[in-house]
């Protein structure tokens, strides 16, 4: 019976998260667009991607091994994985238990291994660019993410998403917030980390490591990014406002409201800012962890247990 | 049978191998035979949860011979065993007499030496024979590693090795000493209660240090790692520096630790694991990029180590207990994984004859066996889930975020390491998707490649035993719990609890999920892209015509951004030849990333060291007349201090 009820909530958590996925990048796709003054695609423009992807006929490069293919599988397993642990409403996550917040960094860090091989599996100089970026830049990104829950940890006195998100991170919020913020954006390969838009394929970090996907893989990749922005909105929401104490419809609307604001606060700072130069990067990303730090030393004075 | 009689057989099969060493079937029958009997013996006092001790009546050095199989022993000794046993299998196909006539029979019989003087150092319960078993372990593993004793290089890789031993060997015989003047006897034991023995821990610490190398004793370790030959690198690298933290963790269980040794040691830790994986990045050799690799893990094991005692000293249970399982089974699973990469260096290394990375590239075509077991060791390697890798680290994260929890006095000091924890493991990615990349995947970068083929079975099966050890660890963790909580209860008497915590279980149920859906996904996209069609093309260059496999990133280029971030410690010499002129003819780019700590610590000591010795040889040149002089000087000395002193 409890087997039955916990597969329930998976396969509902696995759906609600899919189906929504797709909608952010067309909310950040929206604003900019009307930032710009034009029109732009319509909102659902990545669902209708991902169907016409799933469908085409694929090239694959004479190069690569099956690991190509199997990459954007793991990959997309992994964050589906990663996306179990967050806490959706008053039921908690599907899955917890204590620890799950570093089986969650860990998960991330799996994705982005399967993503970096399958495009060094090209030979292309510009896929070993790209991935060599990305596994670099995460570095100073997942130190960030480590002392963001480490903040969490110390407040809630838990290892477990579900009980570390519950209450609002205390008085280094404003901090923390700001620090998951400027990783959300690198790790999502936004403005001012990664240009999504570019067109030189030199200057680019996520985008060039997929150059070489097509059809169904590149359709899985496209959702999976879309989740991994989904996830790390959910994640700065939950780590800011309370939603612990929350009746179920409060919950779902704080939660979808707060989203919504962080993908239209992406599509802004898009709008407004544009790339750093590389040697830049670790520097931003760095403030992001001091930030963190910082959330972790106000927490760590604020709570003699 | 009981575990002593295993224990016998065990050894009765290693010497029988060591005596048929000339005979490379009947030493390999008797080696795995002996080790299979060990694993046995390991297990089985393991799981009865017992000790088993042995007093003979024979003398060794005027000291009774008394050997003691406990949980911690054990521990150490099915690993000895099991690791031992695949290499000696590994060493079989590798290291065959048709190549190498004259080094491989007595290459065997220092195997089964250094088999042997591991497994007497972990059984022998008299500091006299600790140091007798210690000295032939240390000895034996010399003359492994300088196998190919005609290049120079390995003479100077074992030289640096026999050197870095014997100063470990000092310090234990100092430390061995004086606990025998201290307590009267050689017999070692419990004595946690003699509260004046704990300043002996700083020299144990010393002395297992360099053996088990972490930063910044670690200087014998890459270059003996990577000029060994492969089947010994793997022994090198997965059991004998594990003998140093068997030293650790024997000690700091039985004696009294000092104050701040947790924290000396987690800090020594923390430093060998984001330094050493620093230091792997900078690295175009297969071999001694996962040389000092091992230097990162033992870091990961320390940093665990450390926090189980400080746990044990604030008498912390919950998350000291978590802490200890992680550093132990880390040392499992280091030696699991790190024998099965170097097994695939090896691999490499046999068919193409070159360990550069830089003039490797798309083995996979040619040895899909060896290009997937690597993978899954460089997957365990990193730390990611569903492997045993990501178990072990996330038991010592457990430990790490309670004692952060705990917030006792100093425990911040585990936010820190659960930070450099997390960066070590974004650093282990970043060099192990260059290193499988580089070497498995992309376009062959020389004719080197031409040549590769997949090897015999001799070579395969260990690595495919190793490769499904990694997967059962990750996948039921909980299995292995039980023989974890007997050797945590033998290090700390207090903490017995067999159950395991209900996080391993979940943990456990989660990594068997995520290894099924990723089979499934993989499988489901693999169909969906062979139903809708494929067309081969080549690499989209971004609209270049003629892309070379020269044009590929190299390793170099590949941890350009991380390694000019640690800059300060890798001093990386680079030569450069630039293109000039209008129709340059030549341009060249060469890349090293020496040891630091042997360079510019080492080195300048030993030199200085020589200098001062130089200059106090010259008191020595055989002219009468001088002696004469010293002797009068001294007989002056003598007698102003005799008036002097003697007013008293």
């Amino acid at each position: 019976m409890k087997f039955a009820t916990s597969s329930i909530h998976v396969c509902a958590s696995i759906g609600i998260w899919l189906l929504l996925a797709p909608l952010l990048p067309g909310v950040i796709n929206k604003v900019k667009a009307w930032i710009a003054g034009r029109t732009g695609p319509p909102v659902l423009q990545l669902y209708f991607d991902l169907a016409r992807l799933w469908r085409k006929q694929i090239v694959l490069s004479t190069a690569v091994s099956p690991a190509h293919v199997a990459g954007p599988a793991v990959a997309f397993v992994a964050l589906v994985g990663a996306s179990l642990l967050l806490p959706l409403g008053r039921a908690g996550a599907p899955i917890a238990f204590e620890g799950d917040a570093v089986l969650f960094v860990y998960l991330l860090a799996l994705a982005r291994f399967a993503t970096a091989t399958a495009a060094l599996d090209t030979g292309s100089a510009f896929e070993g660019m790209g991935a060599a970026r990305e596994v670099s830049f995460a570095v100073l990104a997942e130190a960030a993410i480590i002392t963001a829950l480490l903040v969490l940890g110390v407040q809630t006195g838990s290892v477990s998403l579900t009980r570390m998100l519950a209450p609002a991170a205390g008085a280094g919020t404003m901090l923390l917030a700001a620090g998951l913020y400027m990783v959300l954006l690198a790790e999502n390969c936004r403005m001012p980390f990664d240009d999504p838009n570019t067109h030189l394929e030199l200057t680019m970090i996520h985008e060039v490591m997929v150059l070489d996907h097509s059809g169904p893989p590149l359709a899985v990749i496209l959702h999976g990014a879309a989740l991994k922005l989904l996830i790390f909105c959910v994640l700065l929401t939950e780590a800011v406002v309370p939603l612990g104490g929350l009746s179920p419809l409060v919950v779902v609307a704080t939660l979808g409201g707060a989203v919504l604001l962080t993908a239209v606060g992406v599509g802004v700072v898009e709008s407004m800012q544009a790339r750093l130069p590389f040697r830049r990067v670790p520097m931003l990303l760095t403030t992001a962890f001091l930030l963190c730090l910082f959330a972790l030393m106000i927490a760590w004075k604020r709570n003699p247990l | 049978m009981t575990p002593g009689w295993l224990v016998f057989a065990a050894g009765a099969g290693v010497v029988v191998g060591l005596c048929g060493s000339r005979a490379p079937r009947v030493w390999l029958t008797a080696t795995v035979a002996g080790a299979a009997a060990a694993l046995a013996a390991a297990l089985w006092v393991l799981i009865a949860g017992q000790t088993w001790d042995w007093r003979f009546a024979v003398t060794l050095g005027g000291e009774a011979l008394h050997l003691r199989l406990d949980g911690i022993s054990a521990f150490f000794l099915a690993l000895l065993a099991l690791v031992g046993g695949l290499c000696s299998i590994y060493a079989h196909g590798y290291w065959r007499d048709e190549d190498h006539p004259a080094s491989a029979p007595s290459g065997r019989a220092w195997w089964s030496t250094v088999l042997v003087s591991m497994a007497l150092v972990l059984l022998s319960t008299n500091g006299l024979h600790f140091l007798v078993a210690w000295e032939a372990f240390s000895v034996g593993n010399y003359f492994l590693i300088t196998r190919e004793r005609h290049k120079p290089e390995a003479r100077s890789a074992g030289w640096l090795f026999l050197v870095a031993s014997h100063a470990a060997t000092l310090c234990l015989i100092v430390f061995f000493a004086g606990l025998a003047a201290r307590t009267g006897s050689w017999e070692l034991g419990p004595m946690q209660y003699r509260s004046e023995l704990a300043p002996w821990f700083w020299l144990a610490l010393l002395g297992f240090g360099i053996k088990a190398g972490f930063f910044p004793l670690h200087i014998w370790l890459p270059s003996a790692h990577a000029n060994a030959p492969t089947h010994v690198s793997a022994l090198l690298s997965g059991v004998s520096i594990k003998m140093g933290i068997y030293g650790l963790v024997r000690f700091s269980g039985w004696m009294p630790a000092p104050d701040g040794a947790g924290w000396v040691i987690a800090a020594a830790g923390a430093a060998s694991a984001v330094l050493g994986v620093a230091f792997a990045l900078g690295q175009h050799d297969l071999k001694r990029l996962l040389a000092y690799h091992s230097v990162e893990n033992i870091g990961i094991i320390l940093i665990g180590l450390g926090f189980a005692m400080v746990a044990a000293a604030h008498e912390e249970y919950a998350w000291g207990r978590l802490a200890m399982a992680g550093s132990l089974l880390h040392v499992w699973n280091h030696a699991l994984f790190k024998a099965l990469l170097f097994m695939g260096a090896g691999a490499v290394l046999h068919s193409t004859g070159t360990r550069e990375m830089s003039r490797l590239g798309g083995l996979w075509r040619a040895m899909p066996w060896t290009a997937a077991l690597f993978l899954l060791g460089a997957v365990a390697i990193s730390g990611l889930p569903p492997l045993n890798g990501f178990v072990s680290e996330f038991l010592v994260y457990l430990g790490l975020f309670g004692a952060v929890s705990a917030h006792t006095s100093g425990s911040w000091t585990a936010a820190p390491a659960a930070i450099l924890l997390c960066i070590t493991g974004a650093l282990a990615l970043a060099c192990f998707a260059k290193a499988f990349g580089v070497v498995f995947l992309g376009l062959p970068r020389s004719d080197a490649v031409a040549r590769a083929h997949e090897h015999a079975s001799a070579m395969r099966v260990p690595m495919l035993l190793l490769g499904l050890a990694c997967v059962a660890i990750g996948l039921v963790p909980a299995a292995v719990w039980a023989l974890l909580a007997h050797a945590i209860a033998t290090w700390q008497p207090g903490w017995t609890e067999t159950a395991p915590p209900a996080s391993v279980v979940a943990l456990s149920e989660f990594h068997v999920g995520v290894a099924v859906f990723a089979g499934l996904g993989v499988w489901a996209l693999r169909r969906r892209v062979v139903r809708n069609g494929l067309t081969r093309a080549p690499t989209w260059d971004c609209a270049y015509a003629r892309p070379t496999a020269r044009m590929q990133y190299t390793p170099g280029s590949f941890a350009a951004i991380i390694t000019a971030w640690f800059g300060w410690i890798l001093h990386q010499r680079r030569r450069v030849v630039r293109p000039a002129g209008p129709f340059p003819t030549h341009a060249s780019f060469e890349e090293h990333t020496p040891d630091t700590v042997l360079d510019q610590v080492v080195r300048p000591g030993g030199v200085l060291v020589m200098r001062a010795a130089g200059a106090a040889r010259r008191l020595q040149h055989g002219r009468i007349q001088a002696y004469v002089l010293y002797v009068l000087i001294g007989v002056a000395g003598l007698a102003i201090l005799a008036v002097t002193g003697g007013a008293r």
